[in-house]
């Protein structure tokens, strides 16, 4: 079951990265679509970022030093653009705020 | 003529160093994740060579772990590798000039940070720029199978109460805010996570994909309002 799902997952997520390598050789997409594509990145990670901090119940189970973690490394990331800062002030801030809360 | 063969790929493989520095821990969160999920060391692994692409495969087990069907978290790993379709768009036309092979083994390579990579340093050569992609990709997949393969045995060692696993939604977040440079995408993110919090009790991790595909035509709605 489980390694099925790993085939599943590999075939499908590579055919993803081939496909429009060779469609778009002959096809054009229209404006809309390539919008909507732009918009996929920031929402599915958003909805990760949600997803991974929610029961399977749909509660909310972040307290006050995901939070500030977060926030943090949102703030870290716009401003330097710069992942292993804004992983190294999620972390630390997160740490911080749960040892002092 | 050696030197002028070798410097790309040399050029690509130390580019794609310390961009792989971030990925340590989450190798070792996708440890804790294959652990928690109660799958074996290997099999675990042996989704690094067969999906390549960390996110997708901690998704999967994540849901797996959470006692999702295997179409669901097939589905939402999916959607979580969705944004390699706009990568596959944006290098289309790089490849077009491209030897056959390059296009079928190219895309297997291509995650996030390759692909930041061929971006920051756009080629012209067409053999330059396989040369450089090549070597960029096949140093994060070494990297990759290494670094996970010592995850799954070392990630579960690490005590739960370090928190080491909130690597995962602080990369996310990271993530998410290099894919929102431009104000409407900032918008598209906030309401996806509005929404997935509304949809958070839809079965089997379905609220995702629900999310996503709600925030998305929102986003088309209001942008295209008013525009010819």
């Amino acid at each position: 079951m489980i390694l099925t799902a790993i085939i599943l997952t590999g075939i499908g997520s590579y055919l993803m990265r081939v496909f429009f390598i060779f469609a778009l050789a002959r096809y054009q997409f229209p404006p809309i679509m390539l919008q909507a594509l732009e918009y996929v990145a920031p929402t599915v990670m958003a909805a990760l970022v949600v997803s991974l901090l929610t029961t399977p119940n749909g509660e909310l189970v972040a307290g006050v030093p995901e939070i500030v973690g977060l926030v943090g490394t949102a703030i870290v990331a716009k401003v330097s653009g710069n992942h292993i800062l804004a992983l190294l002030t999620g972390m630390t801030t997160f740490w911080l705020v749960g040892w002092i809360v | 003529m050696s030197t002028e063969r070798s410097s790309p790929v040399i050029s690509g493989a130390l580019g794609a160093l310390p961009l792989f520095i971030p990925a340590i821990p989450f190798a070792f969160v996708f440890g804790v994740v294959v652990a928690n999920a109660g799958i074996p060391e290997w099999l675990g692994w042996s989704s690094s060579p067969i999906i390549f692409g960390g996110a997708i495969q901690v998704t999967l087990f994540t849901l797996i772990g959470e006692g999702a069907s295997v179409a669901a978290a097939v589905s939402a790993a999916l959607v979580v590798g969705a944004r390699h379709m706009l990568y596959s768009v944006a290098l289309a036309p790089q490849f077009q000039n491209q030897p056959t092979w390059f296009r079928w083994v190219g895309p297997y390579v291509l995650i996030d940070q390759v692909f930041v990579l061929s971006q920051l340093n756009p080629i012209k050569n067409p053999d330059t720029f396989r040369r450089y992609f090549l070597a960029a990709g096949f140093t994060f997949w070494s990297l990759w199978m290494l670094f996970t393969a010592i995850g799954v045995v070392l990630g579960p060692a690490i005590p739960a109460s370090w928190g080491v696993e909130f690597a995962a939604p602080v990369l996310f977040v990271s993530l998410m805010m290099a894919a929102s440079n431009r104000p409407d995408k900032i918008g598209a993110a906030l309401l996806a996570m509005i929404m997935t919090l509304l949809f958070a009790d839809l079965p089997n991790r379905a609220g995702l994909l629900v999310a996503v595909l709600i925030s998305v035509l929102i986003m088309l709605l209001i942008t295209r309002r008013g525009q010819p």
